[in-house]
């Protein structure tokens, strides 16, 4: 292989090779194996992790307008590598941000200190869609909120920048274990010599997470693993994690509620459920509480929840502190709660809501990423610059008729690593999703989903939306 | 165990079972259009859709005049029968919904077995009856051999829980079904035409892997009660209502009664007078085609007996 068709930016940063072409030190290794590599042996390693995930049938799923199709993710084989400073910085800056969000929740739902303070304003948590008012006075075992969370990171010359909190149901780490397992075995001998810390045990240490957080300290809880059925796009992952876990998959239809407990139906009968790790978003989870139409949902789980007999991981209400609207008061949370300076930083957003915000978003939408605050994955954005004069005249109007559900972003020109695309090597854009898990303590397994705009020159790295995905290699001290 | 989960396997231990029953069915069906009259392939077509209660493409099956409308038919309804997305018992759906089966229950089963069933169905996923017709005895071979290595990765790999207990149910069960509708069938055939054609039995024997047992037992003439016998009460041959009976109830054994404990208690008692029945009764009876009958309703009952018993049980049940 070669970098002959491989064109360095000097805006932006690459993952691999330093603004001279040379390998950046921890990228050594890799930079001369591809080099000593063929196309056609790189070739085969790539043909041989896409045959790896179609095997295992590892799919997402996608709805169109006529119907679901099961598809395969596609992975790039060429491992992002990022060194142990690297990652013990990022360790540190995760375990932050998430003790300080399990703060905010806290006090959120049990005194709204933050607001009475004035770190945030009130309108903006209580307008929040994801605001649950039925949580008001829940205390979850350990003051855990957000047990599992996989946080979105962008890369700039200027470092790392958290671009979006995930609180709610953060899917891919099923893609983590895989993409690596594929990898590893496509690039053995390089895996081998370049000490590469594992992600396997993520499993073991969810495991170990959940039943931290069994009702009143149950010290050997039964768990269980809600999802909202086989159509849910994240099926896959939800049987891998039950799998890994050795929780039972369960959907709602196979619980129920007595006298504030929660059963599932076994062949043996009904058996209690101490803790349900659920993939189901909140309005879905119980009828009698959320969405009355709820086919999903469990009648009562909520009351059980809160009577302190279950424990549902996330707890409903998360959602509030991953808002779009929310996420530019995380820092000053990191200060507020922890008292700390951020390790990572934020993105700089505009609020619509503010109409000064508004007014220099509608000015310089050419420039600007604009955000539905309630949406997620890649849909209802605009990017300016990517965007016809037509289409930002059609968003300006949406803007102008409801600012409250916007936000905008500078268009970040975020790293690139090298891919293989026909054959040769060239660069795409790429995101890191790194996986957080806090029971009694903090946990973070030593790798992240990488995900890739695999579209030539496009920033948009969503697996619904022409997105793959790419192995994070991080290297020992 | 989660009760639909153990549904999930239980029904993916059906249909594979009957993907396995209708491949070798039409291997052998397939393999006589080479050399057959037009009577035994429209009797083996008859037999075909007689076991799935299916009306075939064009209302009904009447022998062609000429071996090409013969070859034109068996086209037809060969398809019909393995790709035809419409019907439900073609082995493309009996396939597909093994394998759906297994995707949804993966985390209960070995990862050897659902890689197994995952490639087999790749392969099949698009094809059609075009792709397979310059030789189809040997797709039909293939995938027979496809659902037997399934079930030789679940014999190695299974752990030996409830899991196993229910797909080994479904799969018995569904053999047992399948077989007695079979011997049914031709029972029926052989009355129409007061008498019987050696050359049916054979290929009944050969799709139930017997023919070599009844050669070397019998010899090679055959007798259509010696081969019923062989079929019905065989405690050693894969195949037999009699080993099938066994084995469920052996597997009903391992379970126990089930939370829906009456329904539970109502299976094991059947399948103990099924298995009198083809021991005590079966032997003597004058009315083997009455008795027949009532094994495949009994199957049938004993499958609802087993789903109220573990997977629908009523919810007024002791919680635990």
């Amino acid at each position: 292989m070669n970098f002959d068709s491989y064109t360095l930016d000097s805006g932006t940063y690459d993952e691999m090779l330093l603004p001279d072409g040379s390998p950046r030190a921890h990228s050594q290794r890799l930079y001369e194996t591809l080099l000593s590599l063929s196309p056609e042996r790189l070739g085969s390693v790539q043909e041989g992790v896409a045959r790896s995930f179609l095997h295992e049938g590892i799919f997402f799923t996608v709805y169109g307008d006529d119907e679901a199709q099961e598809r395969v993710i596609p992975v790039d084989c060429v491992p992002r590598v990022l060194s142990a400073p690297e990652w013990a910085s990022l360790d540190a800056g995760l375990s932050q941000r998430l003790r300080a969000l399990n703060r905010f929740i806290d006090d959120v739902y049990n005194g709204a200190h933050a607001i009475a303070d004035g770190v945030i304003p009130e309108d903006l948590v209580i307008g929040c869609p994801n605001y649950r008012p039925e949580m008001l006075g829940y205390s979850p075992p350990e003051g855990v909120w957000v047990a599992i969370c996989g946080t979105d990171l962008l890369r700039t010359h200027e470092g790392f920048f958290v671009l979006e909190d995930n609180l709610r149901s953060p899917s891919g780490v099923s893609y983590m274990i895989a993409t690596r397992n594929a990898v590893k075995a496509g690039l053995r001998r390089l895996y081998r010599a370049s000490h590469v810390r594992e992600v396997e045990h993520y499993g073991n240490l969810l495991q170990q997470t959940l039943r931290e957080l069994g009702p009143g300290g149950k010290s050997d809880p039964t768990i269980a693993l809600m999802t909202p059925g086989v159509y849910n796009a994240a099926f896959y992952e939800h049987m891998f994690l039950a799998q890994e876990i050795g929780a039972e998959l369960v959907e709602g239809r196979d619980l129920l509620t007595r006298d504030g407990f929660v059963y599932m139906r076994t062949t043996s009968g009904l058996r209690r459920v101490d803790v349900i790790y659920r993939r189901v978003d909140d309005l879905f989870l119980d009828p009698f509480a959320f969405r009355p139409d709820s086919m999903l949902g469990v009648p009562g789980l909520l009351d059980a929840c809160k009577r302190g007999n279950v424990t549902l991981v996330n707890s409903p209400g998360v959602g509030v502190a991953d808002d779009k609207s929310v996420y530019p008061y995380v820092p000053d949370m990191i200060r507020y709660y922890l008292g700390e300076e951020p390790v990572l930083g934020n993105v700089e957003t505009y609020l619509c809501r503010r109409p000064a915000d508004l007014q220099y978003t509608l000015d310089n939408l050419d420039k600007l990423v604009v955000k539905r605050v309630g949406e997620s994955g890649g849909y209802g954005m605009l990017i300016g610059p990517h965007a016809t004069p037509q289409e930002r005249d059609a968003y300006a109007e949406q803007l102008r008729a409801n600012p409250a559900d916007f936000v905008s972003q500078p268009v970040l020109t975020f790293s690139r690593a090298p891919c293989l695309v026909d054959g040769e090597l060239e660069p795409r854009h790429v995101d890191l999703r790194p996986f957080v898990l806090q029971g009694r303590e903090t946990r973070i397994v030593p790798g992240a989903f990488c995900r890739v705009a695999l579209r030539r020159g496009s920033l948009v790295v969503n697996s619904s939306q022409g997105g793959g995905g790419k192995d994070v290699w991080v290297l020992e001290e | 165990m989660l009760a639909r989960s153990a549904q999930g396997i239980y029904w993916m231990g059906r249909y594979l079972e009957r993907t396995e029953c209708l491949c070798r069915l039409m291997q052998i069906q397939t393999e006589a259009l080479v050399d057959r009259p037009a009577r035994d392939i429209y009797v083996g077509w008859r037999r075909l859709y007689g076991v799935l209660r299916r009306i075939p493409p064009g209302g009904i099956l009447d022998i062609a005049d000429s071996d090409d409308f013969t070859l034109a038919d068996s086209y037809t309804l060969a398809g019909d029968l393995t790709f035809e997305r419409s019907n439900p018992d073609s082995v493309w759906n009996c396939f597909a919904q093994g394998r759906e089966n297994a995707r949804q229950t993966r985390h209960c089963i070995s990862v050897e077995m659902w890689q197994r069933l995952n490639l087999a169905y790749l392969r099949l996923r698009d094809m059609d009856i075009e792709d397979i017709w310059s030789l189809p005895e040997g797709f039909y071979l293939e995938m027979a051999a496809e659902t037997d290595g399934v079930d030789g990765a679940a014999q190695a790999t299974m752990y030996r829980d409830e899991g196993w207990s229910f797909l080994r149910l479904g799969g018995f069960i569904e053999r047992a079904q399948f077989a007695t509708a079979l011997l049914l069938q031709q029972l029926a055939i052989d009355a129409e035409s007061d008498g019987y054609a050696e050359e049916d039995w054979v290929s009944l024997l050969e799709a139930s892997h017997a023919l070599e047992v009844y050669n070397r037992r019998y010899g090679a003439a055959i007798h259509p009660q010696a081969a019923l016998d062989l079929l019905v009460t065989d405690p050693l041959l894969p195949g037999s209502l009699g080993r099938s009976f066994n084995q469920i109830s052996q597997e009903l054994a391992r379970l126990g009664t089930g939370p829906g404990t009456d329904s539970g208690r109502a299976a094991g008692r059947l399948t103990g007078r099924m298995l009198s029945l083809l021991q005590n009764e079966w032997p003597d009876s004058r009315e083997r085609e009455t008795l027949l009958r009532r094994v495949l309703d009994e199957a049938s009952n004993l499958h609802f007996m087993i789903s109220e018993a573990y997977f629908d049980y009523p919810l007024n049940v002791r919680a635990g």
